[in-house]
């Protein structure tokens, strides 16, 4: 199987096929449609403090949503591309991600092991879930 | 500008290594990220080595978390914030 992802310098080179981008592309919808992935994607930075909570949700205000909105709108850009920057493999390694955690949400996996037992036949939601795993793990492989 | 002094005198007590030791950032388990993913966010964020940051991310398989990282409170928020951007489950707590 070819490497979908090599590094050259500053720059990776990426090799998929149309279909595999065709579904890349639809991530940025995905995530826009999961909302917060049942919670996988509002983690609670002081989960015993109500009030330190919320100093902490009226500092940062709507900055992590900025920054995902960023980055999906960086990876749609970029997804039809045969070369990206290293920032830009950041970007997809994040989109890749949060793609996987609302994936996991919508087939309700809670615990460890649930990949012994995973069939990508099983649905099409498994499906993607395993072959972002599977990109996700290759583009840590040619990242600095 | 100025120019640095020759000679400083340190204070005589340990209240500003208890400031910066306040807080703790607590990286938790989560049965979907990969564990190269988690490693690689660890190195990328903290500078940690491909050792520790291994020895990290089993710690947080293998017990359900790991401290990562430890300092006053604002930079222990933005720890916090940058790991929750790169999709890690991370909460804080006292030292």
């Amino acid at each position: 199987m070819t490497e979908p992802f090599t590094r050259r310098g500053a720059e990776v080179r990426v090799r998929l096929d149309p279909e595999a981008r065709d579904v890349l592309a639809t991530l940025p919808e995905l995530l826009a449609r999961s909302g917060n992935a049942g919670g996988r994607l509002t983690y609670r930075v002081h989960p015993e403090d109500t009030a330190a909570e919320e100093r902490y949700r009226d500092l940062v205000g709507d900055a992590l949503d900025d920054l995902r909105n960023a980055d999906r709108t960086a990876f749609a850009r970029g997804v039809g591309e045969s070369t990206i920057s290293l920032e830009d493999a950041e970007v997809w390694m994040r989109v890749i991600g949060e793609a996987r955690l609302a994936l996991a949400a919508m087939l309700g996996i809670e615990k460890d092991g649930w990949e012994n037992d995973a069939d990508p036949r099983q649905s099409p939601e498994m499906a993607l879930l395993s072959y972002l795993g599977y990109l996700q793990d290759r583009l840590v492989s040619v990242l600095p | 500008m100025t120019v640095a002094p020759n000679q400083i005198d340190l204070p005589d007590t340990s209240e500003t290594y208890e400031v910066d030791r306040a807080w703790q950032v607590v990286v938790w388990n989560d049965p979907v990220n990969l564990m190269s993913y988690v490693v690689w966010v660890f190195r990328k964020l903290f500078g940690h080595s491909l050792e520790q940051a291994t020895r990290l991310m089993l710690q947080v398989h293998n017990q359900g978390r790991a401290i990562v990282s430890s300092g006053p409170l604002e930079k222990a928020e933005l720890d916090c914030h940058r790991l929750h951007h790169h999709g890690l489950w991370a909460t804080l707590e006292r030292a």
